[in-house]
C-alpha cells in the first residue's frame, strides 16, 4: 500500500481541484508581536507535507534543511530516515511545532494548519499543483525562500534540458491519439479516470508526443464513459500506475481487461501500455525522467 | 362440542413447546388452565376487567397463539393441526383496532378476506367479488367501498373489518372488544349487526368484552375470567349476577330484568368494600 | 392518496376488479418501461449510426458503432433496467415487511455492508475474481451477503415471527457500525482508494459488456422468485401480524421469504451498480400515488417504473456533461430527494 499513496497527493488535486490553474504563492506575513523572522532567504529547519516539494527541496540541494516529511514521502531515499508528521488529512501540529521548523510548506487546502503555524509564528509556503511552468516556477520559489536561488536554478534548467530533449526527440514522429489513465476499477473499466486537457500529465504527454483525445476538456480529471472511449477511439492507452502495486501477472490481467473494448486501434495494434513508477504520477523534479518514459512508450522507434 | 378449549395455559415471553413453565415475579401465566365450550351457533361473550387474558385467549383460539399447555379443538380437532390457510378459512377474527400501514380502500380491506380461499398468486374472481359485495351490504358499507379506509369514522372502520371478517366466510367469528371506541349509537348499531349475523348466517361468535350490558343483549352463554383463570361459565342469565360483577370486577352492582330491552342490565353502583 | 388522483381513475385505483387494474397497470407500465429501455440506447455522448451499427457485414471488431451499441449503451441500459427494478421491487417489499413507508433496501445494513466489502477489495487490492464478476463487486456481494445475514440472525428467533421492530433497529444500527468501519479504513488507506470507494458509492452503471449482468443475474432472479408470490400476503401484513395469520398468511415463513428475497434482490443490484439511492424509495411512493396501494398491483408497477426510472436517470448521467459523466447516484438523488420532500409535505 505505501507505494501507492505517493500518489495521493496528485490525485487530490487531480479530482478535487477542477480549475487547472496553480496558484503558487509564498507564505502569509507573520502577524505582529512575535519575534522578528530570520529572512526568508536563511530557512534552516524546513518540514514538507508535500512528497513533490519535498523532492524539489533535494533537487535544488536544500535537503540537508528538511528536518521532517509526510507520512507518504519516500523518495529521495534520504527521507526513509527523517521523522514523519502526517500528511494532507492528518497533519500533525504538535509533532510540527516541537521540531522547531521556520518554514513549513503545505499544500493549498490545508488552510487550519497554516492559520495554526501563523499564529506560532512559522512561515508556510502554500502550493498547488499544477502545470510544468508552474512546478518551475515552484522550484524558482522555494530556492529563493530556502537560500538555494542557484541551486533551484540548476535544477530548473537540467529539467528543462530534459524535457526539450524528449521534444527534440519525438519532434518528426506521427503524434498518436492517446489515452492517458491514472485509475480504475481493478479488472474493469468503469469508473476510470483519465487526464483531461490541463495539468501536469497533459503536459507531459504533450511533451512526449501525444495528442491527449481529451484535451478539449480543460480539467486535470476526466471520468468518460465508456461509450465515449469507443467514440474516440485511441490509438494508444497509457496506464500509469505508482510503483510496485502490481505483480506480473496482475499486470497482463489488467491489460487483457482492456479486450473487450475492440475496436479500440489501441487494443487491435497492441498498444496498451501499463507503467508503473511513481515518478510517473508525482509533480517533482522527476517529471523529465516520467516524461521519457511515456515518450519511449509512445514512440519506441525514436529511441533505438 | 363446537369449539372447546381444555386446560390451557399460556404465558408471553416463554419459548413455545415447553410443557412445564416457571411461574414467579413477572412471569405470571397469562391464561392459567382455562377451559370452556361453544356451541355451535352460539353467541358468547368472554367478560373480565381489562388485562385479564380475554385478548389472548381469542389469539389462541384463532391459532395466532398457541398455548404452552392444553389444546384449543375446533370440531375435535386441535387449531395447533389445522393449517393456517383452512383455519382462516373457518374462523375469523375483528380485532379491537385495525391500522393499515397504506392507505387501502374499503373495497380492498374487506376483499383481502378472501385470502385463504384464493391460490397462490390467484387473483379475485367474479365470486370473490359478489362475497366481497355481500359482506358490504350486510355492514351496511356498501356506499363506502371506494373510500380510503383511514379516512372512515370509527364505527365505520369497524364494520368494514366486520365486513372484511365475513368475506372469509366463516364459521366462527372471533371479536375483541368490538365496541370499545364506539358511541352509543354506534355500539347499538354493532351489536344489532353481530345480532343479525349470529341469527340469519348462523356464524359461531366469540365476543370478548369489558361491556356487561352489551353481553348481557347479545350472548347465549359467558365464560368469566379473572386473572387469567375462568371465575364462572354458563348460560347469560345463571351467570351474570350481582355476585359475579362483584366476584369480577370488585363493584357492586344493581343487575335487574330490563323490561324494554328484553335482557339483564348491569348498572354499577360503587366499588365493592 | 389514492383514489383522487387522476391517474387512478385510469387504472381504476382500489375499486376496478384487480384482474383489470393488473392489465392496465402491466400495460401502461410496461409500456414505459419498455419505451425507456428502447429509446435509451439511441441516445448517447456520441451519435452512431444505427445501420452501420446492425451491418453484420463489418466484423464486430472493426465496428465502432456497433460496438458502442452493444458494448457500451445496451449492456447499459439492461443494467440500468435491472437495478432500477431491483431496488424498486425491494422498496415495496420492504416497507411492506416493516410497515414503514420509509424503508429502502438499504434498511437493512446491505448498502453499508456491501460498501465496507467495495472498499476493502480498493484498499487492500484484492485479485480475486469469480467467473463474471470482477473484485470489487464480489466483494460487495459478500459484504452485503455478511450484511443481511447478521440482521437476520439478530432479529429472528427459530419458530417466532420476525421482529420488525428489531429488524429496523439492527438494520439501521448496522449501516452506521459498518460506516465506522468504511471511514476508519478509509482513514487508515489512502486518498486515491478513499476517493476510489467513494465514487463506487456514487453507482455507475457503465458495465462494458453483459458479464456483470449475467454474473448477478441469477441472484436477482432468485430474489425475485421469493418475492413473486408474496404481494397479497404483503397486503395482510401491511394491515398487521396477527390480522394477517388470522387471515390464512404464515406470517414467519412470509417475513422471511421478503427478507432473503429482498437481501439477494439488493446484493445483486448493488453488486452490479453500486448502491443507486432513492430508487428504492421513491418509485414505490410514485406508484401508489398513482394507482393505488394494493401490492399485487404495486410490485410489478414499482419494478417496471424502477427499471424506467434509472434508465432515463443514466441517460441523464451519461449525456448531461459529456464527455464526462455525472455519477448516476447523484442524478437519482438529485432528481429523487426533491420529489420526495415534495411528496412528504404534500402529504402532511
Amino acid at each position: 500500500m505505501a507505494a501507492r499513496q505517493k500518489s495521493l497527493i496528485l490525485v487530490c488535486a487531480l479530482v478535487l481541484t477542477a480549475c487547472g490553474t496553480s496558484v503558487v504563492t509564498l507564505a502569509r506575513a507573520n502577524p505582529a508581536g512575535f519575534a522578528p523572522q530570520t529572512s526568508p532567504s536563511q530557512a534552516k529547519r524546513i518540514v514538507s507535507l508535500v512528497p513533490a516539494l519535498t523532492e524539489m527541496l533535494f533537487a535544488i540541494g536544500a535537503g540537508p534543511q528538511v528536518i521532517a516529511v509526510s507520512s507518504y514521502d519516500e523518495f529521495p531515499p534520504e527521507v526513509a530516515a527523517l521523522p514523519r508528521v502526517g500528511a494532507l488529512l492528518d497533519p500533525d501540529v504538535e509533532r510540527i511545532l516541537a521540531l522547531r521548523p521556520d518554514l513549513v510548506l503545505t499544500y493549498g487546502s490545508q488552510g487550519p494548519i497554516e492559520d495554526q503555524l501563523g499564529r506560532a509564528g512559522i512561515r508556510t509556503f502554500s502550493y498547488r499543483h499544477g502545470g510544468l511552468q508552474a512546478l518551475l516556477s515552484t522550484m524558482a520559489a522555494l530556492g529563493t525562500a530556502t537560500g538555494h536561488a542557484a541551486g533551484a536554478g540548476r535544477a530548473a534548467r537540467a529539467l528543462q534540458a530534459q524535457l526539450d530533449a524528449v521534444r527534440d526527440r519525438v519532434r518528426e514522429r506521427p503524434r498518436p491519439k492517446v489515452l492517458l489513465v491514472f485509475g480504475r476499477q481493478p479488472q474493469s473499466l468503469q469508473q476510470i479516470y483519465v487526464s483531461g486537457g490541463a495539468g501536469f500529465l497533459h503536459e507531459m504527454l504533450e511533451v512526449a508526443g501525444g495528442d491527449n483525445i481529451f484535451a478539449d476538456v480543460r480539467r486535470e480529471s476526466v471520468q468518460p464513459s465508456q461509450e465515449t472511449l469507443l467514440a474516440r477511439a485511441p490509438d494508444v492507452v497509457l496506464e500509469l500506475r505508482a510503483a510496485g502495486s502490481l505483480s506480473a501477472a496482475d499486470l497482463a490481467r489488467e491489460r487483457a481487461v482492456w479486450s473487450t473494448l475492440a475496436s479500440l486501434p489501441a487494443v487491435r495494434n497492441g498498444r496498451i501500455h501499463l507503467l508503473q513508477g511513481d515518478h510517473l504520477v508525482v509533480p517533482g523534479p522527476r517529471v523529465g525522467i516520467a516524461t521519457e518514459a511515456l515518450a519511449r512508450a509512445l514512440h519506441p522507434e525514436a529511441f533505438k | 362440542m363446537f369449539l372447546t378449549a381444555e386446560h390451557i395455559s399460556f404465558q408471553y415471553g416463554a419459548p413455545p413447546g415447553r410443557s412445564r413453565v416457571r411461574t414467579g415475579e413477572g412471569r405470571a401465566f397469562a391464561l392459567d388452565d382455562v377451559s370452556f365450550t361453544v356451541e355451535r351457533g352460539s353467541l358468547t361473550g368472554l367478560l373480565g376487567p381489562n388485562g385479564c387474558g380475554k385478548t389472548t385467549l381469542l389469539k389462541l383460539i384463532a391459532g395466532v397463539l398457541r398455548p404452552h399447555q392444553g389444546t384449543v379443538a375446533l370440531e375435535g380437532r386441535s387449531v395447533a393441526d389445522i393449517p393456517r390457510r383452512q383455519l382462516a378459512q373457518r374462523v375469523a377474527v375483528v380485532p379491537q383496532e385495525t391500522h393499515p400501514a397504506f392507505d387501502y380502500t374499503v373495497l380492498e380491506m374487506v376483499l383481502m378476506g378472501r385470502h385463504p380461499h384464493l391460490g397462490l398468486l390467484q387473483l379475485e374472481g367474479p365470486d370473490d367479488l359478489r362475497i366481497g359485495g355481500e359482506a358490504l351490504a350486510a355492514t351496511g358499507t356498501t356506499h363506502l367501498a371506494a373510500r380510503p379506509y383511514m379516512t372512515l369514522s370509527g364505527g365505520e372502520k369497524q364494520r368494514v373489518v366486520i365486513a372484511g371478517a365475513l368475506t372469509q366466510q366463516p364459521g366462527v367469528l372471533l371479536l375483541d372488544e368490538p365496541t370499545a371506541s364506539l358511541d352509543l349509537a354506534f355500539q347499538l348499531e354493532i351489536a344489532a349487526l353481530l345480532s343479525r349475523l349470529n341469527r340469519d348466517r348462523g356464524v359461531t361468535m366469540v365476543l370478548a368484552t369489558h361491556d356487561l350490558n352489551l353481553a348481557a343483549a347479545l350472548c347465549d352463554a359467558l365464560v368469566l375470567i379473572r386473572d387469567g383463570r375462568v371465575l364462572a361459565r354458563g348460560a347469560t342469565r345463571d351467570v351474570l349476577t350481582s355476585d359475579m360483577v362483584r366476584r369480577l370486577y370488585g363493584v357492586e352492582a344493581d343487575v335487574r330484568f330490563h323490561e324494554p330491552s328484553g335482557h339483564v342490565t348491569v348498572v354499577p353502583v360503587r366499588r365493592a368494600p | 392518496m389514492t383514489v383522487s388522483q387522476p391517474a387512478a381513475a385510469a387504472i381504476g385505483g382500489g375499486i376496478r376488479p384487480i384482474r383489470a387494474r393488473l392489465t392496465a397497470t402491466l400495460l401502461v407500465f410496461g409500456g414505459v418501461a419498455a419505451g425507456a429501455c428502447l429509446v435509451a440506447p439511441l441516445v448517447g455522448s456520441t451519435s452512431i449510426s444505427l445501420s452501420r451499427a446492425f451491418d453484420r457485414s463489418v466484423p464486430f471488431a472493426d465496428n465502432v458503432d456497433a460496438q458502442i451499441f452493444f458494448l457500451a449503451r445496451l449492456p447499459r441500459v439492461l443494467a440500468g433496467a435491472l437495478a432500477g427494478a431491483a431496488l424498486a421491487s425491494v422498496g415495496v417489499v420492504l416497507q411492506a415487511l416493516l410497515r414503514n413507508p420509509l424503508a429502502s433496501p438499504y434498511t437493512l445494513g446491505v448498502s453499508a455492508g456491501s460498501a465496507l466489502g467495495a472498499m476493502l477489495a480498493i484498499s487492500f487490492g484484492a485479485s480475486v475474481a469469480f467467473g463474471p464478476l470482477s473484485p470489487v463487486p464480489l466483494a460487495s456481494l459478500a459484504g452485503a451477503c455478511a450484511a443481511a445475514a447478521l440482521v437476520y440472525a439478530l432479529a429472528t428467533k427459530p419458530g417466532r415471527p420476525m421482529s420488525t421492530s428489531v429488524l429496523l433497529l439492527a438494520g439501521v444500527t448496522l449501516n452506521s457500525f459498518f460506516s465506522a468501519l468504511i471511514l476508519f479504513v478509509q482513514y487508515m488507506a489512502d486518498f486515491t482508494e478513499t476517493y476510489r470507494t467513494i465514487r463506487w458509492l456514487m453507482g455507475d452503471l457503465d458495465v462494458g459488456g453483459v458479464t456483470p449482468l449475467l454474473g448477478v443475474l441469477p441472484l436477482i432472479a432468485a430474489g425475485w422468485a421469493m418475492l413473486a408470490p408474496l404481494p397479497s400476503s404483503l397486503n395482510l401484513l401491511s394491515v398487521g401480524t396477527d390480522a394477517a395469520a388470522t387471515r390464512g398468511v404464515d406470517v414467519a415463513r412470509t417475513q422471511r421469504m421478503a427478507f432473503i428475497g429482498a437481501a439477494l434482490t439488493t446484493a445483486g443490484a448493488v453488486a452490479l451498480a453500486g448502491p443507486i439511492g432513492f430508487v428504492g424509495i421513491v418509485v414505490p411512493h410514485l406508484v401508489r400515488l398513482m394507482i393505488g396501494v394494493d401490492h399485487r398491483v404495486v410490485l410489478p408497477a414499482s419494478a417496471l417504473l424502477g427499471a424506467a426510472f434509472l434508465v432515463g436517470c443514466d441517460l441523464i448521467s451519461r449525456t448531461i456533461l459529456a464527455p464526462v459523466e455525472v455519477p448516476v447516484g447523484i442524478v437519482t438523488a438529485m432528481l429523487g430527494g426533491p420529489f420526495f420532500l415534495w411528496l412528504l409535505v404534500r402529504k402532511a
